[in-house]
């Protein structure tokens, strides 16, 4: 009998933290973590699939900075070697490209956020944006992390420090 | 399962806020009873992810109370700065600065240098912070470095390699300051990069008494490159690679470090090295 009772409770159980879920996100003006990204079908690939749903973790969570193949200076390499700079006054401050990196290394949902010097929302000529953002789709060596067979889903992000166009550093 | 338990501990250990609750009885002891309130309220955040809706809300909560509570302000500004959400993030922090600069001042001068590389902000919220006060104006938030030594990375980085020099200089004269875990590799890769290889071969040798990692072999080696001492050049760049591999390298979970180096740096140099043999 409690075999059959069982399940029916645990489906109840759940059940009623999803809904306690849905109906707190639906009160409340955030997401269910800060900079959560949404699937967006107008700019997102359908085709990339987080495997955790939305428990997606931060890169920072792992305690190991940032992990792509051949560490920071082969993504570097490959930003000096792809992007054209526009050199033009004005274009200075930070660019911001955060997505989210699956359990199989790969990525999706980019999202942009810009900036000038003083920390007001900027919008960068397209000219650099789109190039820093396709280059940033472009990138093939982000580790899976952890490095096991229960890797997660996380947020990374790129900063570019932005100099009349030019990239003069990278972070993280 | 190892990994699971490494990742729940580090979990942990990066939802620590990072700045302490105040003692909300000060506030009832002080008479401001509207903070005491706030600050009674923003506990309803304990043991929630500081990127959590429960989080924000705790503290949205607090400030609906008392809108001068500067703590929530700074607390809420966390996630966004750890997300590198650079307008929102400060757009809280100047609110805590606002309301309580001798509080927050250093935090956000530090978080513009670690987070963001805006250097002229960072020195401007530390010079501001220690015209404000009459103390030692302490440690980064991380605890890695004194925030004179933060701002002399600052004034290099704008290319003031002097002002730099002399700034840490004067801090590690200071009979009672301990030496942070970088300020001497720091010093010696700016002796280094002016020429003066005696000194930074001395400040060299005390990182490495104090915290041998990579980078500071890396540089020893390039001082020795400068003065043409093949053996030694070739013997850090293996002590290096050597350390490097062995994880003893300059290390933030959140950024990279100002002078660090790559194993691919350490490599290529020891690749020249070998060539010119």
């Amino acid at each position: 009998m409690n075999k059959i009772i069982f399940p029916f409770i645990v489906i109840f159980l759940f059940g009623c933290q999803k809904s306690k879920d849905e109906s707190s996100q639906q009160k409340s003006k955030y997401l269910r973590w800060v900079g959560d990204s949404k699937f967006d079908p107008e700019v997102d690939d359908p085709d990339f699939k987080a495997c955790n749903g939305e428990k997606v973790a931060q890169y920072f969570n792992f305690s190991m900075g940032l992990q792509y193949e051949g560490e920071k200076r082969a993504l570097e390499k490959v930003f000096r070697e792809k992007y054209n700079p526009l050199s033009r006054e004005g274009e200075s401050g930070l660019i911001r490209i955060r997505f989210v990196v699956n359990c199989k290394g790969k990525t999706g949902r980019f999202r942009l956020l810009q900036m000038d010097n003083d920390f007001q929302e900027k919008s960068f000529n397209p000219l650099i944006t789109d190039q820093l953002l396709q280059i940033t789709k472009g990138l093939t060596g982000w580790k899976r992390l952890p490095d096991t067979d229960n890797a997660r889903d996380y947020y990374q992000y790129l900063i570019f420090k932005m100099e009349k166009g030019e990239i003069k550093e990278i972070l993280p | 399962m190892r990994n699971s338990i490494l990742i729940f501990i580090f979990s942990l250990f990066f939802s620590i806020p990072l700045f302490s609750q105040p003692n909300c009885e000060a506030y009832r002891y002080q008479g401001d009873t509207l903070k005491y309130l706030a600050c009674m309220q923003a506990k309803k955040r304990e043991g929630h992810y500081q990127f959590s809706r429960e989080y924000q809300e705790a503290f949205d909560e607090a400030i609906g109370i008392d809108s001068t509570f500067d703590y929530a302000y700074r607390e809420k500004s966390v996630a966004y700065l750890k997300s590198g959400d650079f307008i929102t993030w400060k757009n809280l922090i100047d609110k805590a600065v606002a309301l309580n600069p001798e509080a927050h001042l250093g935090a956000r001068g530090w978080c513009r240098y670690q987070f963001f590389r805006d250097y002229k902000g960072a020195i401007e919220d530390i010079e501001n912070f220690e015209k404000l006060v009459n103390y030692d104006v302490g440690y980064s938030v991380n605890g890695v470095y004194h925030l004179s030594i933060a701002k002399a990375i600052c004034y290099k980085a704008l290319g003031q390699k002097e002002r730099a020099i002399s700034i840490i200089e004067e801090k590690l004269k200071e009979k009672d300051y301990f030496a942070g875990i970088y300020d001497y590799l720091h010093l010696g890769v700016l002796y280094l990069e002016l020429g003066r290889y005696e000194k930074a071969i001395s400040a060299f040798v005390k990182q490495s008494q104090g915290n041998e990692i990579a980078e500071n072999q890396y540089y020893l080696g390039m001082v020795y490159k400068k003065l043409g001492n093949k053996e030694k050049y070739v013997e850090c760049l293996q002590r290096s690679q050597d350390l490097y591999v062995g994880r003893r390298n300059m290390y933030d979970p959140y950024t990279h470090p100002y002078d660090k180096v790559y194993l691919e740096d350490i490599q290529d140099e020891l690749e020249k090295a070998n060539k010119d043999t």
